[in-house]
């Protein structure tokens, strides 16, 4: 083994007792925390809904009940296919796309500024003053703007007290508040890859296209996001990954009569108590955007080596 | 251009703090909703014993809340299984990480940086189901105790990820690591063992620091993970959630407030020492350029004026405007007990001229049959008068 895995001889290179240490530290991590827990919840989607104790018997069979009530319903359902369902999976995954183009946008000119504009010093403020945001729960974040957002929120109160509006506009049950909290919950993930891919590029690029006579816009597309690539795709990766996992922004902000997939998932595991459905919706959801992600990076040509850096 | 940039960062920087300003002014506002209008009276009630509202519900604010207390120590504890697991872990990943053959280094790197991938609700579903199954196996005893222990499932399931996190800043560091240090120890006689303890562990230790810090951190504000993985038990987390979910309150605004209160201590801390660090390393370059020159014209160049620190300026005008408003805020009455009870006076005197008007609002029978207040037969008392339910501010 010690030839086959490892460029030298393992437990030569770092002492008997510390290549035990890692060896035991890695295969726990990787067998134990990442690997197992995976593949007994891919297998427990594919059986039966039932109590503890009648595990082994008779009714404790594999089935593909699950992953059929997602696509066309429960039998006794009239509707050909499982539209509820169906319909939260596709909202999620369109909003989760949307989000993360809108965080790319609005990323992308304070990434250069700070790049390639701003002095060290003002970088540096502009820097810290972007984590500190981020240090603070995700639930709170989005409790700070459900305060903005509510019905009798303070954006309301401040419209209707200086006259502009008669009535308050119904923030969260248009779910505008949940779009504004999913692109504010995970920016600061489009942000660091994207300043330090723009910072790596040679700033003398950039006057060399100018000086060739190039426009700001020509010089960005064809100078600055082909050398930005790889964060883009890193940053958008990250984003969107999280966005569609997101379960705290939404259970604060969603609308009453509108599900988020990861809250389905919570339903079914939590309240209806069926952990055979709850697993098997949540390998459809790792599954399709693990696909969609890959998918993107063939499209865009980059490798998965280098999404973190 | 500038300009246009000027006001885009403005903007931007307005949308990342607005919120936060807004919600930390909010946890000073003594009403029961957290708004900034209207505003009732400037109190800390929020932060110490909170409000028992008329119908008996308590409003508990931040030192009385004892679901939060246990939260916040049940958190605490986790943090610190996390850090303990997570850090080894990813430091052991990170090393061997140099050492694995280079065909097989994409795949073993792709499975280190998956978990950070994956939703963090399948985490903990995972795990959950997994040690169910354990527990369920183990029969009765040590292992179904542990198998069903919320705190232990979700240090497991959050040292899953934050384990990845921990890599990263492993692999940064090695990055720039020096081999020729370890043969150099090796050359003079060390073993592999003490070239680990006292070469690699010493060059890590900026990054173990820096590790654990992220870990606990990340560990503290889960709540995709934890809310599954936390069984019967709370954490800080899963009690703000279901507070939120319950109702908005104050109280969770003064909660933000000292979270971000923290924060921003802590940054400006950090910068501080750095900067301090860095003028000395400057100083000290500045000295040992003095020496080499040895020369009164360079000495003089170097003279230092007094300057007053910008921070310092900033701080004293931040409490000048601060007493002045202290003051201002007392002097009008819009801070204190009296000015609290006028405004639960006020609600009350409300909540009674209702129910007066309520309770006047006698109906001869010839109104109860639709007449001249147009209402019907079966609803005439209750639609009677259109005004009634226009003030009703609720039962508060």
């Amino acid at each position: 083994m010690k030839s086959l895995f490892f460029t030298q001889p393992f437990f030569q290179k770092n002492g008997k007792s510390v290549a035990l240490f890692f060896l035991v530290a890695i295969v726990f991590w990787f067998i134990f925390l990442v690997i197992i827990p995976q593949l007994y919840m891919l297998d427990l989607s594919f059986r039966a809904n039932i109590p503890p104790l009648e595990r082994g018997g008779p009714k404790d069979f594999y089935t593909l009940e699950h992953y059929r009530h997602f696509i066309f319903g429960s039998k006794t359902s009239a509707d050909a296919y499982n539209f509820v369902d169906l319909g939260v999976f596709g909202r999620t995954i369109l909003v989760s796309i949307f989000v993360t183009i809108a965080n790319l946008a609005f990323c992308y000119p304070i990434a250069f500024y700070i790049a390639k504009i701003a002095t060290p010093s003002t970088a540096r403020l502009l820097i810290v003053s972007l984590i500190i945001p981020f240090w603070i729960n995700e639930l709170l974040r989005s409790f700070a703007l459900r305060i903005l957002f509510a019905n009798e929120g303070v954006i309301n109160n401040v419209l209707t007290g200086i006259g502009i509006l008669d009535q308050g506009i119904l923030f969260i049950t248009y779910d505008v508040g949940l779009y504004t909290g999913l692109i504010y919950a995970y920016i600061l993930l489009m942000m660091f890859p994207l300043y330090n891919a723009i910072e790596s590029l040679d700033i003398n690029q950039i006057e060399a296209a100018k000086d060739l006579g190039s426009s700001t816009f020509r010089t960005h597309w064809r100078v600055v996001i082909p050398h930005a690539k790889p964060g883009i795709v890193s940053g958008c990766t990250m984003v969107f990954m999280l966005t569609v996992g997101a379960l705290a922004t939404p259970v604060v902000l969603s609308s009453p009569n509108t599900l988020w997939f990861p809250q389905l998932i919570y339903q079914w595991f939590n309240l209806n108590d069926n952990w055979s459905r709850g697993s098997a919706y949540s390998i459809i959801l790792l599954i399709v955007s693990v696909v969609f992600v890959l998918t993107m990076m063939r499209i865009f040509k980059v490798r998965i080596g280098e999404i973190i850096r | 251009m500038n300009f246009l940039m000027g006001i885009y960062i403005l903007v931007f920087f307005t949308y990342l703090f607005g919120p936060l300003i807004i919600m930390s002014f909010t946890a000073f506002n003594s009403a029961e909703f957290p708004a900034i209008t209207p505003w009732e009276c400037f109190s800390f009630r929020w932060f110490n014993e909170g409000k028992i509202a008329y119908d008996g519900q308590h409003l508990a604010g931040l030192l009385t809340d004892w679901r939060l207390h246990d939260g916040l120590i049940s958190s605490l504890i986790i943090g610190a299984g996390v850090v303990c697991l997570s850090v080894p872990i990813g430091m052991a990943a990170a090393i061997v990480l140099t050492q694995v053959k280079s065909q097989l280094r994409d795949i073993y790197y792709s499975i280190s940086i998956m978990p950070v991938l994956f939703p963090g609700v399948i985490i903990g579903i995972s795990t959950v189901v997994l040690w169910d199954r354990i527990a369920g196996l183990g029969g009765g005893g040590f292992i179904s105790d542990v198998g069903r222990n919320g705190i232990f499932l979700t240090i497991l399931a959050q040292t899953c990820f934050i384990s990845t996190y921990c890599f990263l800043i492993f692999v940064a560091r090695l990055q720039r690591f020096d081999q020729t240090q370890e043969e150099a120890a090796l050359d003079l006689g060390a073993s592999q063992t003490q070239v680990f303890f006292k070469i690699l562990i010493p060059y890590l230790a900026p990054a173990i620091a820096s590790a654990a810090v992220i870990a606990f951190l990340a560990s503290f504000e889960n709540y995709n993970t934890t809310v599954f993985s936390i069984l019967s038990d709370q954490t800080l987390t899963t009690v703000i959630a279901s507070k939120v979910r319950l109702g908005i309150s104050p109280a969770l605004s003064a909660l933000a407030l000292t979270i971000i209160a923290l924060t921003v201590i802590a940054a400006v801390t950090y910068e501080i020492l750095r900067r301090r660090q860095e003028r000395k390393y400057l100083e000290s370059q500045e000295e040992f350029v003095k020496e080499k020159a040895a020369s009164s014209r360079v000495n003089k160049d170097y003279k230092a004026g007094f300057k007053v620190p910008k921070g310092i300026v900033a701080l004293i005008l931040l409490v000048i405007i601060g007493s002045y408003v202290a003051t201002q805020i007392v002097k009008n009455d819009l801070y204190g007990n009296s000015c609290i009870e006028a405004a639960d006076t006020l609600k009350k005197s409300k909540f009674l001229d209702q129910l007066q008007t309520l309770e006047s609002n006698q109906l001869s029978d010839e109104d109860l049959q639709g007449g001249s207040l147009g209402g019907n037969q079966d609803y005439g008392d209750i639609f009677g008068d259109p005004t009634l339910f226009q003030d009703f501010g609720g039962f508060d």
